[in-house]
Order: C-alpha cells, then sequence, then structure tokens
C-alpha cells in the first residue's frame, strides 16, 4: 500500500472519530445545561476544543446556543465538527480507490449534511438534540459500513489505528478536563449529576450501574475510563485494539519500521494495563493522564516517521 | 405536430439535423423514450432531475470550485433525456474511428522514426517541427507494440444533412469516460426498466478492456505487473474520473510524490518499502511528466522518468508526444495520411480547415470571418476560439493581428451547425447542440470502441459550443442493438 494512501486512511479515521467524540459531548452537554446543575458551564468543552483563551472566554459570556455553533458550525474554528469531518471527507477523497464505493457515499453525504447551510438556524431554532443525534448517526453509519464493506487487510488496519489512537487520546483528554474541572479530590463524591452526565458523554452510564451498583465515586469512575477492559471508550481497551490492529502490519519486509512502533505501543499498553485506580491516584490522575497522552502522541510521530513518510 | 405539452415548444431549425425529429415525426429511434416520457408528469419528470442530481452529489461526482478559500462543490449539468444512436449510424462510425486512428498511429510511429511522410512530402517538415507538442525525446524511442495511441477520445458531429465530421483527434489525455459509465447509471436509477425495453448496448466493458491492455504493455513478463494511474492529485478538475478508473480496474491510485526513479526504473513508495512499477496510465499532461526533461519547475510528475521510458523499464500510456498528431494545423492532413498509410479512402469526413499561413486561404479567411471559426491550434477544451458569428468587430481585428503575427498558431474552420438533440428544459423539450465523443482503445489484439460515448450539449439556447468550461453539460448516449 502505497505510504499517502496509508497516511490519508489513517487521519480519515482519526477525524470521524473525533467527530464522534465531539458530537457526543456536545450533546450531553447540551442536555446538561438544561437540567439544573448548578455549575454548569461550555468551559470544559471548549477548553479542550478552542484555540484562544480570548475566543473562549467570549463565548462564555452567550448562551449555550452560541457554543454549540462554533462547535458544530463555526467555520473559523478548525475544531468545529464542519471542519473535522471535512478534513476526514478530504483525506477519503484522496484514497476514493482504497475505500469502498459505500464507505466514501456515507462520508460524502455527511459532508453534505454537516455542510447544509440549513444546519446553524436549526442549530439553534430545533431541539439540538435531535440535530446532534442525526449527525451522530451519520458517524455510526460510516463505521458499519466500514465494518460490513471494507476489506480486511492492511487499510483496514490503519483505519483501525488512526480510530482507536484518537479514541485513547480524546478519551484521556476529556477525563483531564472533566475532572481538574471539578477540582477533584479523592473522596469528594456527591455531585451524582456531574458524573452520570460525564459518563453519558462517552457512552459509559449504564456500564458503571451495573458494574459498581453503588452511588457516584470519582475513583471508580476513573477505574471505569482508564482501567475497565470492557468499556470500549477505555483507554486500557483503546490501547490493546490498537496493537492488535498494528500487529497485522508485520511483514517480512517493515521488520525495522514494525518494531520501533510495536515497542511504543508495547510500552504504553503495560504501563495502562498494571496500573491501579490506587496507583493511578497516587501519582496524581492529571499527571498520569498527561504521561500517557505524551506517550500516544510520540506513537503517532512514529507511525508518520516510520509508516507514511513519503515526500 | 405534437399536442401534448412535453412537445409543444419543440421548434427545431429546419437548417439542422434533429436526432429526434424529422418532420413531420419523430425518428423511430426515439419513439420508446418519447412514449415513456409523455406517460409522465412534469412534476414526475422535475423529480427524475432532481434525483439525478442528487445522485451525482452524493456519489461525488462533482468537482470544486474554490472561492475565497472555500470549496463548492458542484455537478456537471446533466440532461435526462438520452442520447440515441442506431446501429447503423454506429458501425458506420466504428469503422471510420477505426480507420483514422490506426492512420494516426501510423503517422506517430513514422514522424518519431524514419519520417517517411515528410520525405515522401505528404507534410511539410516545418509543420511538423514548429509543433510544440512534438517532442525530440521521443525519436527512435521504443514503445511496445508499436502503439501510441491506446486511448483515443475522437469528437465527432452532424452537418445539417445528418453527415458525421471529425471534429478533432483527442489522442494525448481524453477524459470524459468516467461520464460515458456514470451518466449510464444514473439512467438505470431514474427510468428503471427504459434501457433493456429499448434495446440499449451496454458500456460496462469499458474498465475491463483498458485493464487488459494496460497489462499486455508491461515492460516484464509477470502475471501480476504493477500498474498505476497517475493523476495530478485532488484539485484536478477531473480527478473525480481518476478515481473512478482506478477503482473500477483496481489498480493503484499515484500522484508524481508518490513515485521515484532508481537505477532507470520506476519504483512506488509504499508502506512496505519500494515497489516497482511496470505500466503508467498518465493523466499528467506531458510537460509536466518530468521535471528533468521537460517543465522543470514541475511537482506532478517524477524525475528520470522519460529515462526509465526510453531505456523500456516501464511503459507510459498514452505514450508520450502524441500531441503533435492531434494539434489542429496536422488535423488536416489526416485524410492524405490515411491514404498514404493504409491506402484507403477516409470513411469519416475532416471539417473543411484553412490554414492561415496560406496567403489565399487567409484572405478568404478574413473577407467570410463571420462565418467562420477561429482557433488556436495547441489549445483545447473551448478555449483560445473565436466564433464568427458572435464576435465584434473589435475581437475580429485583435484575432487578425495575431494570426498575421503568428499564422502556424490558427486554423479556421467554417461555421458547423452541430445537430441538435432534444433536453429536458422548463418542463419542456428543447432542442440544443450536440457532439458525440466515443471512446477508443487499442491494444495488441486492435481496436475496440465501446458502443457508446459521451455527447455533449450546448445547453444555453443557440450556443454551438459543447465545452464544460464553456456552460455545455452531458447525455446518456445510447447505441442501439440491430
Amino acid at each position: 500500500m502505497l505510504s499517502r494512501v496509508a497516511d490519508s486512511l489513517y487521519w480519515m479515521s482519526r477525524y470521524m472519530e473525533r467527530s464522534d467524540g465531539i458530537l457526543r459531548m456536545l450533546k450531553i452537554n447540551y442536555a446538561s445545561s438544561q437540567d439544573d446543575l448548578q455549575d454548569f458551564s461550555w468551559d470544559s468543552v471548549l477548553k479542550l476544543f478552542t484555540p484562544t483563551e480570548e475566543e473562549r472566554a467570549r463565548l462564555l459570556v452567550d448562551e449555550g446556543r452560541w457554543a454549540l455553533h462554533f462547535m458544530v458550525c463555526e467555520r473559523e474554528n478548525p475544531n468545529a465538527v464542519v471542519n473535522i469531518v471535512t478534513k476526514a471527507r478530504e483525506n477519503a477523497r484522496s484514497v476514493q480507490d482504497h475505500i469502498t464505493k459505500e464507505l466514501w457515499q456515507c462520508l460524502n453525504d455527511f459532508y453534505h449534511s454537516v455542510r447544509d447551510g440549513g444546519l446553524a438556524k436549526s442549530l439553534y431554532k430545533e431541539d439540538p438534540i435531535t440535530i446532534l443525534d442525526t449527525l451522530v448517526k451519520q458517524g455510526l453509519l460510516f463505521v458499519g459500513t466500514g465494518d460490513i464493506t471494507m476489506a480486511r487487510g492492511e487499510g483496514f488496519a490503519f483505519m483501525n489505528i488512526g480510530r482507536f489512537l484518537e479514541r485513547a487520546i480524546l478519551t484521556a483528554d476529556i477525563l483531564d478536563v472533566k475532572i481538574s474541572d471539578m477540582g477533584f479530590s479523592n473522596d469528594d463524591s456527591d455531585d451524582t449529576t456531574y458524573w452520570k452526565y460525564m459518563l453519558l458523554s462517552i457512552s459509559g452510564y449504564e456500564l458503571y450501574l451495573k458494574t459498581y451498583r453503588s452511588g457516584f465515586e470519582a475513583k471508580k469512575v476513573v477505574e471505569q475510563i482508564v482501567l475497565n477492559n470492557n468499556f470500549p471508550r477505555s483507554i486500557l481497551y483503546s490501547i490493546n485494539r490498537l496493537h492488535r490492529y498494528f500487529e497485522q502490519l508485520k511483514t517480512e519486509g517493515n521488520s525495522e519500521n514494525y518494531r520501533k512502533v510495536d515497542f511504543l505501543i508495547g510500552k504504553i499498553k503495560s504501563k495502562v494495563r498494571y496500573s491501579t485506580v490506587d496507583s493511578i491516584m497516587q501519582q496524581g490522575l492529571h499527571s498520569y493522564l498527561k504521561e500517557v497522552k505524551s506517550e500516544l502522541y510520540i506513537i503517532g510521530n512514529t507511525l508518520n516517521q516510520q509508516f507514511f513518510a513519503y515526500s | 405536430m405534437y399536442t401534448n405539452e412535453l412537445l409543444a415548444a419543440y421548434v427545431n431549425d429546419p437548417d439542422t439535423w434533429d436526432e429526434m425529429y424529422k418532420y413531420p415525426e419523430v425518428r423511430e429511434q426515439y419513439r420508446g423514450v418519447v412514449d415513456f416520457m409523455q406517460q409522465l408528469s412534469i412534476e414526475e419528470l422535475n423529480r427524475k432531475e432532481e434525483q439525478a442530481r442528487r445522485l451525482f452529489m452524493s456519489q461525488g461526482i462533482t468537482f470544486t470550485v474554490y472561492n475565497s478559500g472555500e470549496g463548492i462543490e458542484k455537478i456537471f449539468p446533466f440532461d435526462i433525456i438520452p442520447r440515441i444512436i442506431t446501429s447503423s449510424e454506429w458501425n458506420y462510425i466504428e469503422k471510420g474511428i477505426r480507420q483514422r486512428l490506426k492512420a494516426l498511429n501510423l503517422f506517430l510511429k513514422d514522424v518519431y522514426n524514419e519520417q517517411f511522410i515528410i520525405k515522401d512530402g505528404l507534410v511539410p517538415a516545418e509543420m511538423i517541427y514548429s509543433c510544440p507538442h512534438f517532442l525530440r525525446e521521443m525519436h527512435a524511442c521504443p514503445v511496445p507494440y508499436d502503439i501510441y495511441v491506446h486511448i483515443a477520445g475522437i469528437d465527432l458531429i452532424r452537418n445539417n444533412d445528418g453527415t458525421f465530421y471529425i471534429l478533432e483527434d483527442n489522442l494525448r489525455t481524453p477524459s470524459g469516460v468516467s461520464y460515458m459509465l456514470e451518466n449510464r447509471e444514473i439512467t438505470k436509477r431514474i427510468f428503471p426498466d427504459l434501457l433493456p425495453k429499448n434495446n440499449v448496448r451496454s458500456v460496462m466493458e469499458y474498465p475491463t478492456l483498458l485493464h487488459r491492455n494496460l497489462v499486455s504493455m508491461s515492460p516484464r513478463q509477470t502475471a501480476y505487473p504493477t500498474i498505476v494511474l497517475l493523476t495530478p492529485g485532488v484539485y484536478n478538475s477531473a480527478y473525480f474520473e481518476h478515481t473512478t478508473l482506478a477503482r473500477l480496474m483496481g489498480v493503484e491510485l499515484v500522484e508524481g510524490r508518490d513515485l521515484v526513479v532508481d537505477n532507470h526504473r520506476v519504483y512506488m513508495k509504499t508502506t512496505g518499502g519500494l515497489q516497482q512499477v511496470d505500466v503508467i496510465y498518465r493523466r499528467v499532461d506531458d510537460e509536466f511528466l518530468d521535471p528533468l526533461v521537460f517543465n522543470t519547475g514541475s511537482l506532478l510528475g517524477v524525475g528520470g522518468l522519460m529515462s526509465a521510458y526510453r531505456k523500456g523499464n516501464v511503459a507510459i500510456v498514452n505514450a508520450v508526444g502524441n500531441g503533435v498528431a492531434d494539434d489542429k494545423a496536422i488535423y488536416t492532413y489526416v485524410p492524405s495520411m490515411i491514404r498514404y498509410y493504409l491506402n484507403e479512402e477516409p470513411i469519416l469526413k475532416n471539417v473543411p480547415t484553412y490554414q492561415l499561413g496560406n496567403i489565399d486561404e487567409r484572405e478568404h479567411v478574413f473577407a467570410n470571418m463571420n462565418q467562420m471559426v477561429i482557433k488556436k491550434t495547441n489549445e483545447s477544451g473551448g478555449y483560445g476560439m473565436l466564433m464568427g458569428n458572435a464576435a465584434t468587430e473589435e475581437e475580429m481585428e485583435i484575432y487578425k493581428k495575431e494570426i498575421v503575427k503568428d499564422p502556424r498558431q490558427f486554423i479556421a474552420q467554417p461555421i458547423i451547425s452541430l445537430s441538435s438533440a432534444p433536453c429536458y428544459l422548463n418542463g419542456q423539450l428543447q432542442p440544443r447542440r450536440i457532439d458525440l465523443r466515443p471512446y477508443a482503445l487499442a491494444g495488441p489484439e486492435g481496436i475496440e470502441i465501446v458502443p457508446g460515448g459521451l455527447t455533449r450539449v450546448a445547453l444555453r439556447e443557440g450556443s454551438m459550443v459543447v465545452n464544460s468550461s464553456q456552460g455545455g453539460g452531458s447525455k446518456d448516449t445510447w447505441v442501439l442493438f440491430d
């Protein structure tokens, strides 16, 4: 497979995963803004995806709908869903012969719907949850179409490497921002609504109820989001998947490049796998997540050097 | 006349050949389609039109117009009414194109090798050497099976008596074939069952034939040669076509930056290291192919490609330097080439063409400029064209001055009144001017032409210019069985 093609498949998938993460978070954040949450704020979301402090300050004085508009439709915001999906589609466009026609059409339709002029208006006037839901579904259709139609091979592996690397980073980011937002401390566990929405935004609420059957506790939330291998958005699960798809790339011709990246993935995998929630707390959650993220970034850069370098 | 509102406004110019209508009735080949359309209401037809538009959009059969940094997706206008060609018309076209292509290919072999045609005085040497597309780099360069033109998109038009004329021989990187294929797919969707009921021949075979020919060009004797389609990249207006063809043939779509030449061999950069390339179906123009030989600033090609090509380590499709054969001034000599190389009379006619280097012809053209179309010899796509009937005095003066300065750059032809075909516009059928570009494929086993092609249509009323850059659209093109 051409290095350029691998690169584009990887980024197409990363951007699609990112758009999914953003859309879910926006939906739940909006939903929670309708509840009587004492200290509700768009601040944590904007902190993750807004380039400048001034921009954030400006948006925060406005009402929530503007934050939504900014995160979905604002062309000037590089992390707005419209721009993320456009980037995914541009990557897909240059590798149309490597993805199935169904997958291309699915992404292309998504692209046309996020660029539809009516979207901004209905986001402002109608129920944002309905609108965000239809967008989330288009993203799900992309994942499902890929799963059902794409041939299993190098291309599919690169797509999944992109997806799970992005997911691990996104989860670490969300956890980091949301918890520091709370002024997190070990025994602070009273604000159940906050935890509920936090878990909902990464589709982990139901699993939490089933696993812990008791009230909300920051420590348990951290345990599920970082270490639960049955939770598809946990850091551990994402890294395990990342490794599994990466292992499919091994051939006789690329042992040197392969070894370098494999080493890095193995290292982070062990680090997370042999952490416990107590050891994380001891180190400090923020410092732990910072280390995890920095190692994930290094994996991204090394993949770039070893597999995608072509120009 | 028809009382039905669909046909009520169908007034065709009596001095024009209409594909559908021959006073006082609809031609036989169109009856099935016209009857079918008449059963549909205007609302239904409008819905079909909208459905076609959405299908093009959703499949990304679009080109991007960059305005103020924001890309806007546009589709090439598509008219839902098919253009229909009878089997006897097609047989004639097919025979004519086959003959012409054979002669043009022999001409290319000749001018890049022994040049008998110059020595025998049929084509003046200055005509060849002054052509910017004549490339000395191709002299005595061996090409597999002596095939230069693997893919030709020869443009045909019809005069007011229905005679077919050759308008242009496109022998470099003719485009539009994806529209032949996609327009047919759209017709299948918007008019279910209409195609089988009308005995329409399929065009589906095109990618398979092309792929088979590409494989046979491979210089390495291997069961699975590496074939690539070289595209200028996503910003090219034909990018959609490149991806479609790559997908339909299952070959790798590459850009110049994906390739590298080492020791006169071409490789592509893959995740598993370098992989040798055997055949390049390029959609990049000659001058951008190799910055070491041609345009030194080009990033679209690969340095060293020409040396690998001349050594015979890679096949390039179409061959380099074909522009000398589809040059608009060389065009005049094609009928004599057919007689010279094949000892046959040309089947398809040339449009009468005036060489402006000849004083008498130039005088004649200047005196009758309002009935002439002036074309620049080295431009295509409807650029650099002056339609005498629509030009102002000033425009004509500017052209006259330029012609006198460098007559080799121009040719003149009488304006041919292109044939018209029905288009669905504003709830009615209206006649609009059309041309036809069938796609011919040449391989070791001969020349094959898929029954169909691209019909381009001038959607503006009265316009004779069908190029997409000048407001043209396209139609599905049907060739019927006997």
